[in-house]
């Protein structure tokens, strides 16, 4: 559960870069003197281009690590996942073996 | 997934994949081909949308204004003027926006348009794919359910005569002075089996001609280490491609009598069709037609060689086992050594997956027996 949620945060954060990249692509292409807003609440603010490309970009780095960081903790996870099985295996297997003894008896 | 397993066994298909672990499988991949459908559909939709906005937007500053209804609330609307037609103000994403001419913003969602387009590309690729697998783990199913066996033979290296093993040997030599040293083991393993394999093709076929093989295997022991070799293959390398052209068009039948009148070095004889077999099968790699190249070898001898009736049903024989052998050897490398006997059925799949790999590894091998000539000289 906890992994299927991690996968569906790492799959958001793709698609964010996805898009944040889409962005700083269309602002580089942008002229200097083109107006730039910015979405805040239900107001847009105009910002400098340069303040948005860096801002962007930062975005951008946040977002790769962050997206780093689920990877670590989705293989941590399924590590953790697999130990349990395999507890949950040898369990199984005793108790199976136990009954056949007591069968046996 | 099949190449997992014990050699030297024979197994049945379904024990190894049960068949409803199969249909379990093959129906797993359906549902991912019918997710990536459904991605796709909605990316379909968005170019749609893409196109139809710039369509829009191309029109919208051919007049001054427009006269609209303008939404007021969920259910009202009131007469209203579209002003300013080519002022744009476009979410580039993230909340931010920027003010854009129409034909500025038409550029922006071309670009949008492009990306899209290869989001379906890819998901097309994907979805591709994923339909082979399924078509494979269907297949594979129907093979279970059909109660398939499978063989697997380990090739034990030490069995084989001598002959056969040296004559895997130099070529052998080749890798190793070339090429990269990690991949001599599998290489030579490669060789090993397509040389039993040469050799179960000839005890298959050629119940009375037994002698003669001995005769060649005997041949290559003397052989193997003397001179002549040398100008023999000089002069094969330089005319091959010239006569190769010059009797494409000779038949079996004359090859034959061409042969029967000749030897004299019978001894060479065998060596040479060695060589040759060799240059043929680096030379199918690198033009791919089987027949015409499995023929050369023997075409080459008739030139320098004299006499003998013996040598020409064993000259023809090292071309059969060529011939044969050349397939299964490609399709062998896709297999990483194992030997898998099977109905054509399952080879056929593992085979065009390989067929791009064996191509490569194909004119690698050319490179190989060519070095090995070099170093023989």
């Amino acid at each position: 559960m906890k992994i299927a949620k991690n996968h569906q945060m790492r799959k958001k954060y793709t698609v964010q870069l996805g898009e944040n990249e889409l962005v700083l692509k269309e602002l580089d292409l942008l002229r200097e003197d083109a107006n730039v807003y910015k979405l805040i609440g239900p107001v847009l603010v105009k910002q400098d281009l340069a303040e948005a490309n860096a801002n962007v970009g930062k975005r951008i780095e946040y977002i790769s690590a962050e997206l780093k960081r689920l990877d670590a903790t989705v293989q941590d996870l399924e590590e953790k996942q697999n130990s349990k099985k395999e507890t949950i295996l040898k369990l199984q297997q005793r108790i199976q073996s136990l009954q056949a003894g007591k069968g046996k008896a | 997934m099949e190449e997992s397993g014990k050699r030297g066994t024979v197994t049945s298909l379904a024990s190894l994949f049960p068949v409803e672990e199969a249909q379990k499988a093959a129906k797993r991949v359906e549902d991912a081909i019918a997710d990536k459908r459904s991605k796709l559909d909605r990316v379909r939709g968005f170019i749609a949308d893409n196109n139809n906005l710039v369509n829009l937007v191309h029109k919208l500053p051919e007049q001054l204004s427009h006269d609209i209804m303008v939404p007021f609330g969920k259910a009202a609307f009131f007469p209203g003027r579209l002003i300013h037609t080519n002022e744009f103000l476009v979410l580039l994403g993230e909340g931010y926006y920027v003010d854009r001419t129409s034909n500025q913003t038409v550029e922006i969602l071309q670009r949008r348009g492009k990306s899209l387009d290869s989001q379906v590309d890819s998901l097309e690729a994907n979805i591709k794919d994923l339909e082979a697998e399924a078509s494979f783990f269907n297949a594979t199913a129907s093979q279970v359910a059909e109660g398939l066996v499978e063989i697997r033979e380990d090739y034990v290296e030490e069995d084989s005569n001598e002959g056969e093993s040296k004559s895997g040997q130099p070529r052998e030599d080749g890798p190793n002075l070339g090429n990269a040293v990690a991949n001599d083991g599998e290489y030579a393993r490669m060789l090993a089996i397509m040389d039993e394999l040469e050799k179960e093709e000839l005890a298959a076929e050629s119940g009375n001609h037994s002698d003669e093989n001995d005769e060649s295997t005997g041949d290559f022991d003397g052989m193997s280490n003397q001179g002549h070799i040398d100008n023999n293959l000089q002069n094969s390398k330089l005319k091959q491609d010239s006569r190769q052209r010059a009797l494409l068009d000779q038949t079996n039948n004359k090859i034959i009598t061409a042969e029967l009148p000749e030897k004299r070095y019978h001894k060479e004889d065998t060596t040479n069709q060695m060589n040759f077999a060799s240059l043929g099968v680096q030379s199918t790699a690198r033009e791919g037609e089987n027949f015409v190249e499995s023929i050369d070898p023997s075409e080459k001898i008739p030139v320098r060689s004299k006499e003998k009736p013996v040598q020409s049903t064993v000259t023809l024989k090292t071309e059969v086992r060529h011939q044969t052998s050349q397939p299964s050897f490609d399709s062998r490398k896709a297999f990483t050594g194992s030997i898998i006997e099977h109905t054509e059925n399952i080879q056929r799949p593992s085979r065009e997956q390989s067929s791009v790999s064996s191509q490569g590894s194909g004119s690698q091998s050319s490179k190989p027996v060519s070095r090995f000539k070099m170093h023989r000289r």
